[in-house]
């Protein structure tokens, strides 16, 4: 059987948590309960499937700040859909969402490859785009409890496990599902061999016979289903619909799969990094208060975090391109 | 008519631009007729340009080296905290009145180069990304305005700071002389100085201007330091226009600088693009963005024109790039046939 693979940098996380929840646990024992573990599961939960999707983007070397955009698109037109015609099924709603998500993926993929910009400018814009197009050809009224499908709440509401009165979400089946589907996308199929060729040489990749168009395609579509799912999985745990939540949180999502050891210039990036990732940054905004500080430093620990390991690994990479004499600044 | 051609083949797309400002400005004075056009309209756009002004400044020269610069809000931003602490007396340090201003000025300029070099030194030294090493830094300025001020803004300055934010020189509000000085100034060392030199041939290409004895790291850093200080006058002028400073002012101001940038012919890889340019984007905006407040548009409406414009602005660029390519290879075909 072969071992679980760790690398480095994911250990030196792994004892960041560890290091950081002892400290926590003598400062404020009460944190030490099963209780403490299913909140923060619950609340990262959707955080971890847009990461997983970054995560993959990254991979292939370009970034999107739009998938929160997209999130809420898809969502509100599956929910405003699912409304006028009355109905009620949870897989309808999430294969609506995740739709949508692939159409809006596959448009940020053709500008990308069309224009050969940053793509971090372009999907800014559509980021921008999106959210636009939505409030204003769509809707831009809020919806409450009452008026939402009933299937969305209970499946927020329902459990898989209940340890002494303290329940873990069914949320986290999507998560692991996509956990599982993108590990196998990403390290047994050619396509995932192939995002992680052209993230590290487009050039080399093309001519190994790679087509970087089509694997653009796949990646910015995957990460709008991913973004989709996330999107209709919201509006699930918080039981309302707003035009103008989810949209400015890209960069914090950005930073966790970065603090988990995605390179932005692609080609190095682990699942478990970005999912330990936002641990880290879920870990720090729930905890805080129990340390006896208030919520506004999280940005303070999180940037220190976030300088730090982009510095170090940036650093190292650096030192042992110019020990081969390669300069790429 | 030939000159014509020339001078609008000379750089075409500052001339596009020209011309679309040209046909906006004659838009505006049909259909909005005086609201547009009048002196008090006017004064008002030159009292709202200097701000987001210097910070798209900022942002061409981080655009200029290949880069970004995500953190120059939050720079501004908390400039203006430090500034505002000095002015209304919790960090005075015992000064009063005119010392007290120039404390906080001081204390802003050091400020605002610091968190500059802290980028510069992340990008040229360690070699991390832009994107990534400035999405660190705006994380951690921000949060040390959050951790220092709570969330909440910081107000009670003294009116002597205040005052300049109001002030009026001959008929022009002197935060737009301060920036189109600045501008100015910025343009002729883009321009004729050999840093500016310098800093186009290192932002066309990194490692060549290394193996031709460009200091890169030095150029890297100065940029940086340059963008801090930059965004650092735009805190400064929110502070004095706002009275108050606080964590989080400004946001969408990130958007709307690319998009001036990319207007205003800055290519986003790096090596091409000039201040004037910039200028008469930022202008373009501002008329653009009064107008929108005229009609009285919703701010989604706002969100979807704008994201809307950047992605059209890259389309037109590219396709005049292609278009420009295409005709240069024509001509120089021509030519060979010729001879």
């Amino acid at each position: 059987m072969k071992k679980l693979q760790i690398d480095r940098f994911q250990k030196v996380l792994i004892l960041i948590i560890v290091l950081y929840s002892i400290f926590v646990t003598i400062k404020n024992p009460s944190f030490f309960q099963i209780a403490t573990l299913f909140d923060i599961i619950r609340t990262s939960s959707t955080t971890m499937i847009v990461a997983i999707g970054l995560l993959v983007v990254m991979l292939s070397g370009g970034i999107d700040v739009s998938f929160m955009s997209i999130a809420l698109f898809g969502s509100y037109t599956a929910i405003n859909l699912m409304i006028s015609a009355g109905i009620n099924n949870i897989f309808f709603a999430f294969g609506v969402s995740a739709a949508i998500g692939a159409v809006l993926g596959l448009i940020n993929a053709l500008l990308i490859n069309w224009l050969k910009l940053p793509p971090f400018i372009i999907t800014l814009g559509t980021q921008n785009l999106f959210h636009g197009v939505m409030t204003t050809f769509i809707g831009d009224k809020s919806f409450g409890a009452g008026v939402l499908p009933r299937c969305l709440s209970g499946f927020g509401r329902s459990s898989i496990l209940n340890i002494g009165g303290s329940k873990l979400t069914a949320s986290v089946i999507p998560v692991i599902l996509v956990g599982i589907l993108t590990w196998f996308i990403l390290y047994r199929t050619m396509t995932g061999r192939g995002i992680v060729a052209i993230g590290n040489n487009e050039e080399s990749a093309r001519r190994a016979g790679f087509s970087p168009f089509r694997i653009r395609l796949f990646v910015y579509a995957y990460s709008g289903i991913l973004a989709g799912i996330m999107g209709m999985l919201y509006v699930c745990q918080t039981n309302a619909l707003y035009p103008n939540k989810l949209v400015g949180d890209e960069l914090t999502v950005v930073a966790a799969v970065v603090i988990g050891g995605a390179k932005i210039t692609g080609g190095m990036g682990k699942i478990l990094g970005a999912v330990l990732g936002v641990a880290i940054i879920y870990l720090l905004n729930t905890t805080l208060i129990m340390i006896g500080l208030s919520s506004s430093w999280n940005d303070l620990f999180v940037g220190t975090i976030l300088v730090i390991s982009v510095a170090v690994t940036s650093y190292q990479e650096r030192v042992r391109n110019r020990n081969h004499l390669i300069f790429t600044e | 008519m030939k000159r014509l051609k020339q001078f609008i083949n000379h750089d075409l797309n500052l001339s596009i631009l020209i011309g679309i400002t040209a046909v906006v400005l004659l838009w505006s004075a049909v259909s909005f007729g005086t609201s547009m056009f009048s002196m008090r309209n006017f004064q008002s756009m030159a009292f709202q340009i200097p701000e987001f002004g210097f910070l798209a400044l900022a942002m061409m020269l981080s655009n200029m080296i290949g880069g970004i610069d995500l953190s120059i809000i939050a720079n501004a931003n908390v400039v203006a905290i430090f500034t505002s602490y000095v002015l209304n007396g919790q960090w005075a340090a015992g000064t009063e009145g005119i010392s007290r201003v120039l404390l906080a000025l001081a204390l802003a300029i050091v400020c605002s180069c610091l968190f500059g070099f802290f980028n510069g030194f992340l990008v040229s030294k360690t070699s991390a990304p832009p994107l990534i090493a400035t999405l660190g830094t705006m994380t951690l300025f921000k949060g040390l305005g959050m951790a220092l001020t709570g969330g909440s803004s910081v107000g009670g300055i003294i009116p002597e700071f205040a005052a300049v934010g109001k002030a009026i020189w001959f008929g022009v509000p002197v935060i737009f002389w301060i920036f189109l000085i600045v501008t100015v100034l910025l343009g002729f060392i883009m321009s004729k100085s050999g840093f500016g030199r310098k800093l186009y041939l290192y932002g066309t290409n990194a490692t060549a201007s290394r193996f031709s004895a460009i200091p890169n790291e030095r150029i890297c850093t100065l940029t940086f330091i340059l963008t801090g200080l930059l965004s650092g006058i735009a805190g400064l002028i929110i502070l004095s226009r706002v009275n108050s400073a606080k964590v989080g002012y400004g946001d969408s101001y990130l958007l709307q600088t690319m998009i001036v940038c990319v207007i205003g012919g800055i290519d986003p890889n790096g090596g091409r693009g000039t201040v004037w340019g910039v200028l008469i984007a930022v202008l373009l905006m501002q008329i653009m963005s009064s107008s929108f407040t005229i009609m009285s548009l919703s701010p989604y409406t706002k969100k979807l024109i704008w994201g809307f414009m950047l992605i059209l602005v890259l389309g037109l660029n590219h396709l005049i790039k292609t278009y420009t390519n295409r005709r240069t290879l024509r001509l120089s075909m021509k030519g060979e046939n010729q001879l």
